[in-house]
């Protein structure tokens, strides 16, 4: 048994350092921005500042109401016990059940209303956060993983909402009570007071012995909740390779490495955060003896009257009450605090840039031209991945990007859907510069089928319809049987309005690449970028669709990755790409009159 | 709630120490005010300095005890919480690993996340608070009660006669709450789901600039997430306000009956004051008693969910076990009549599928998309377990063979090629971390991605991004087919695992693969392919529409020809490049 008490003091606290340049390179160990935090919760109560002044202001009525209660008791009991006047007994307990009843019915309206600013300032908070993450550059994401983000989006808000739910009304109701007392104290005996308040400092030590540990161990366990959170995300959606490689144990392990630093810094959290309430009964207690013992003395010299003493006395025992519960509070607070820094973390990460030109309703033409781009995914990177690529694509007209794999074609397109900013360089597209485009513009009139198809927890009907948000369903399954999907979809259990689920294996990858397409099918861009879109379809079903992606490509200028000999030939333009380099580009019988590369693997490609 | 409890069984000795010092800190408390008035009556009243620096110094070691008690009761029930929790998490992950493909379909990802991290936490909180404060208002309720029958059983029964009816409305709210807590969790599900989806797509949203509609789509969720939690909470801090109404009202019975019980004089004044002075301090236990049961309910929706994973029965596979039985073989695969539909629609997939591959050989898998053949490949590997027939490796049925041993003959190349946050080389090293450094180079080279991988900045230790975002289509197939070639597979399985390279290159790792003596089944949809396999099967709508060699299939397949002539252009073959 002994062993038991013995084992949590084996613990070391945690090292947080790399932890922290990991995650934050210019924060290390920097405690939390209090008056920054509170102050931006503080903008998201919003319109609801006015409800929660009356919840205040309920709470003022309810603190009074209590009060009035025990003094009729008081005044029943001096009064009326004895005498045997019960006509008077009744009216002052039919007066007393009155007070109850409203002093019930105050409460629960300040904790319903409070209820409903602080859920409508989470809901803000969240809502709030997600659309900021709408508004970051792709490059954001790549850097972070999903889990973590998911778990800023749920654990650390949940924090803030408990916190506002229940704290709120708490702390103020404590500050009244606190100063409700002083004031009394201060009445009753200024000098008493002072004996009392000479705790005060000890308090203010003490708290921030245990505040600065906390707020630091609050912060860390937040964010080993993120990083358990990331882990558990990548393990279960990659859980097909989990099983196929029979990894479970090693995940099992992996995982409770991770699980193992939660506790630790969860249990230093708890530990010291616990600490508080004990130190303010310490602290109270000795403030009463002091009282008491000064109280004595001064009685004894008759600078006080015994009776002010018993009263004071008294009073010194409310005033720490309030105290312990601010201190209680304190805790919640701060780990909420930690949770609140994080989220407004990401809310504060620098959003995409985007032109300043308010040129909304431009018709994009389509010219598109490549001014020596040169492009790395991550500036530390030696090689660029693009290195001064130039060349230039007529509206309206086709464009294939041939090269191997590596070679630098995917990254072409999402430079061209502006998913991220080249270093060097620029494009332009009807000769305007990309970043004077605003995105809106851009993105409107472009439609990309990417290489790994997403479809998303809804019905077919409205995975389609995602191209075009008012299409008609005669639009979405028109554009569903050019794909060659109709058929397939009228098979599944609910037709089009069958829910496609994200994890469900029941659509293969072909099947979701003929609804991405689809999908591009209703957009009816001005530009279109096809990467890959028909690699897991069997050729014959590609053959069939051909069709309608010329079509589709027809008098639209369009990129297209591609592995059907077909479609590159029948591309205006082909741009052979090698190490991030433009190597070869031209029409057809130009390039295959140079004999180079794209020559080669036409003969190549031979039988 | 049963079961997630038991986890804090092996804790049940630094439970008693806490709650032993808890009790401790709580009788201090209890003493105190005698201890105050002590010092006022025979102290202050009685100007006696003596009395009052005795009693205070009394008082302050006995303060000190319990701080010190307080203390040690905190390090102890942090210590079994924080325990408790990593305990079941890592039951629950250990559940989950257990869990079959169709056991994942049952529980979305994101449910899955947030009963290991939110709902255990919310539990964690209610230990905690049980081994702090939660026994002390029940001590204070109860104690009252029993002080008060001892002064006056008459009058007494005034104070208990809500009781009946508090008791009711308390188990009736927390069966509410039990319901309420249960839907705001679904919601946080919900709610972690979106963001997933969103991080997921995030590519696709912001192609199709549709931020601003996912955004009304999160806002929906989000939405019901709030109204559930303010339906919960509104409901649950009824019990407060209900439960103080009821006390005061009870108070008033004590008064109005004990004034006439002093008339009568079956009481004394003294009586009466000390039961009203005991119903205060009922009232004032009772708003931690709401609190309680508020957040009791909530921990009993979360431990409901988080017994829904621990107790989940079907669709569990043993991970781990180290049979002595060990087919032994070298590769073969049979279906013996295979038919196969998922466990959520009735639509089959496959339609009694028979063929045999010998050791060795090399089998080609074609056929439309959708006729069934990623499924195919799934049920070698037992994702998945046949509606009809049997798949037999090494001539044992995959139903008899220990679940480890089977995989550890299979390497499996998914069609989506899924890489871990780590270096490349924690990625080629992810199925046998024993390799070293010179077989994952080994097998680099032979999916002919050493090259591109020396080119990279850091090379090996260059590391993958979320999801491998830095990498090419190409690069991460080469990558998954190097990760499953590390393991020296019997059995190699690759669905559509090339479809991103370019021709030299995957004729080059053909080329490589011929040393391999394992077994191989390619999903594909090229003919090129397929010609270079022995056998070729093809599907068509889940069933063996034709079964094989090229030239074979040639003459008797007509879907085969005119897959061959979808991929005849002239005399070029249409695929050029990735």
């Amino acid at each position: 048994m002994l062993n038991f008490i013995r084992k949590p003091f084996g613990y070391e606290p945690i090292v947080t350092k790399e932890d922290l340049k990991k995650s934050n390179k210019k924060k290390v160990e920097k405690a939390s921005d209090w008056k920054g935090v509170l102050s931006r919760i503080w903008k998201l109560v919003d319109e609801q500042r006015f409800l929660l002044i009356i919840v205040l202001l309920l709470v003022v009525v309810s603190s009074a109401l209590a009060l009035l209660g025990p003094y009729l008791i008081g005044v029943i009991i001096d009064e009326y016990l004895t005498k045997s006047n019960f006509a008077g007994l009744a009216k002052i307990i039919g007066i007393l059940v009155i007070v109850y009843v409203f002093l019930s019915v105050s409460m629960y309206l300040q904790s319903y209303w409070m209820i409903g600013i602080s859920q409508q300032t989470i809901y803000r908070m969240r809502t709030g956060l997600f659309n900021k993450l709408q508004k970051l550059p792709v490059s954001f994401f790549d850097r972070r993983q999903h889990g973590e983000l998911m778990s800023r989006m749920t654990n650390d808000i949940e924090n803030v909402s408990q916190t506002l739910n229940s704290s709120f009304i708490q702390v103020f109701s404590s500050i009244l009570t606190l100063v409700g007392t002083t004031a009394v104290m201060l009445l009753l005996s200024p000098l008493l007071t002072v004996i009392t308040l000479t705790i005060v400092p000890f308090m203010y030590f003490a708290m921030r012995w245990i505040t600065r540990r906390t707020s630091k161990l609050f912060k860390e366990q937040q964010q080993a909740v993120g990083e358990l959170n990331g882990m558990i995300e990548e393990t279960i959606s990659g859980q097909r390779i989990v099983k196929a490689f029979s990894q479970e144990s090693r995940m099992l392990e992996e995982f409770s490495v991770k699980s193992d630093r939660l506790k630790r810094t969860g249990f230093w959290a708890l530990t010291y955060s616990g600490f508080i309430p004990k130190v303010m009964n310490l602290l109270n207690n000795a403030s009463f003896t002091l009282v008491a013992a000064a109280g004595g003395i001064l009685a004894y010299y008759n600078y006080v009257t015994i009776g002010e003493i018993v009263i004071f006395t008294e009073y010194a025992r409310q005033f720490t009450r309030p105290l312990n519960d601010l201190a209680n509070q304190f805790n919640t607070v701060l780990s909420a605090i930690a949770g609140a820094e994080r989220v407004f973390t990401i809310m504060d990460e620098p959003e995409e840039v985007d032109a300043a030109i308010d040129n909304k309703d431009y018709k994009l033409i389509g010219d598109v031209t490549f001014e020596n781009v040169t492009f790395r995914y991550n500036l530390e990177e030696e090689s660029p991945i693009i290195q001064h690529v130039s060349f230039h694509v007529d509206a309206g007209k086709t464009a294939a990007l041939v090269g191997a794999t590596g070679a630098g074609k995917t990254t072409i397109m999402q430079l061209l859907a502006r998913f991220y900013e080249v270093n060097d360089g620029r494009i332009l597209i009807d000769g305007i510069p990309m970043d004077q485009l605003p995105r809106h513009t851009l993105r409107s009139q472009t439609a990309f089928v990417l290489q790994d198809p997403f479809l998303f927890e809804m019905t077919v009907k409205e995975n389609i319809r995602y191209g075009k948000l008012n299409a008609t369903d005669e639009e979405v399954i028109n554009a569903a049987k050019e794909a060659n999907a109709h058929d397939f979809i009228r098979k599944l259990p609910n037709g089009y309005d069958t829910i496609l689920t994200a994890d469900g294996g029941e659509i293969s990858q072909g099947q979701k690449q003929l609804l991405s397409i689809a999908r591009a099918l209703v957009a009816d861009p001005a530009l279109l970028l096809l990467d890959e879109a028909t690699s897991s379809i069997d050729t014959v079903t590609e053959l069939k669709i051909q069709e309608a992606l010329e079509r589709l490509m027809e008098g639209r200028t369009s990129f297209v990755i591609a592995h059907r000999l077909n479609t590159v030939r029948k591309a205006d333009l082909v741009f052979v790409m090698e190490g991030g380099k433009l190597v070869e580009s031209g029409d057809q019988e130009e390039l295959l009159k140079q004999k180079g590369l794209y020559y080669n693997m036409l003969t190549n490609a031979k039988i | 709630m049963k079961t997630v409890l038991s986890y804090l069984s092996p804790y049940k000795w630094l439970v008693i120490t806490a709650l032993i010092f808890m009790l401790i800190e709580l009788s201090v408390e209890l003493i105190q005010p005698l201890i105050i008035a002590t010092i006022i009556d025979d102290g202050i009243l009685a100007r006696d300095q003596q009395t009052i620096i005795f009693w205070g110094s009394i008082m302050l070691a006995l303060s000190f005890i319990a701080f010190l008690a307080g203390i040690i009761n905190t390090f102890i029930a942090s210590h079994a919480v924080q325990s408790y929790g990593y305990d079941i998490r890592q039951a629950l992950f250990k559940k989950i690993q257990s869990f079959t493909m169709t056991t994942f379909l049952k529980f979305p990802t994101s449910s899955l996340i947030t009963r290991l991290t939110t709902d255990v936490t919310i539990t964690q909180n209610v230990v905690f608070m049980g081994l702090r404060i939660m026994l002390r208002a029940p001590l204070l309720v109860v104690g009252s009660i029993i002080m008060s029958f001892v002064v006056h059983p008459y009058l007494a029964l005034y104070l208990v006669i809500g009781a009946p009816f508090l008791v009711v409305f308390l188990y009736w709210m927390s069966r509410r709450g039990l319901k309420l807590f249960g839907k705001v969790q679904r919601s946080v599900d919900r709610v972690t789901r979106k963001i997933q989806e969103n991080l997921q797509a995030v590519r696709l949203i912001k192609a199709y600039l549709r931020g601003s509609f996912e955004s009304t789509r999160f806002e929906k969720v989000a939405d019901s997430l709030k109204v559930d939690n303010v339906t919960a909470f509104r409901i649950m801090e009824l019990i407060l306000p209900v439960l103080l109404f009821v006390m005061n009202v009870s108070l008033m019975a004590v008064l109005w009956f004990g004034a006439k019980e002093i008339q009568i004089g079956n009481a004394q004044m003294g009586e009466v004051v000390a039961i009203v002075n005991y119903a205060t301090r009922m009232t004032g236990a009772f708003s931690m008693f709401a609190f309680i049961i508020i957040f009791f309910s909530r921990a009993k929706a979360s431990s409901e969910r988080m017994e829904e994973v621990l107790l989940e029965k079907e669709g569990i596979e043993e991970i781990d076990t180290d049979s002595p039985y060990s087919p032994t073989g070298i590769g073969e695969i049979e279906f013996n009549d295979v038919s196969f539909h998922y466990p959520t629609t009735d639509v089959p997939v496959l339609k009694d599928v028979s063929f045999i591959v010998t050791p060795g050989s090399k089998l080609a898998i074609m056929g439309a998309t959708g006729s069934g053949k990623s499924t195919l490949l799934n049920l070698i590997p037992r994702f998945f377990d046949v509606t009809k027939g049997e798949v037999l490796i090494n001539g044992v049925d995959v139903k008899e063979w220990p679940l480890k041993e089977l995989r550890q003959v299979i390497g499996l190349v998914p069609q989506q090629s899924i890489l871990f946050t780590g270096s490349i080389e924690e990625n080629l090293g992810w199925g046998d971390s024993n390799a070293t450094e010179e077989l994952l180079r080994e097998a680099a080279k032979q999916a002919q991605i050493h090259n591109s991988i020396e080119q990279f900045p850091d090379q090996y230790d260059t590391r993958v991004g979320q999801k491998g975002v830095n990498l090419s289509g190409g690069q991460k197939q080469r990558l998954s087919i190097a990760r499953a070639l590390v393991r020296k597979p019997e059995i190699l399985l690759l669905d559509d695992s090339t479809s991103a390279l370019d021709v030299s290159t995957e004729n080059a790792l053909w080329g490589a693969l011929e040393d391999e003596k394992a077994t191989m089944l390619v999903v594909t949809q090229k003919i090129r392919t397929a010609k270079g396999a022995d056998q070729i099967l093809l599907l068509e709508e889940g069933r063996v529409s034709a079964y094989g060699t090229h030239d074979e299939l040639m003459e008797s397949s007509s879907l085969y020809r005119e897959i061959a002539e979808s991929q005849q252009e002239g005399d070029n073959y249409v695929e050029l490049h990735s």
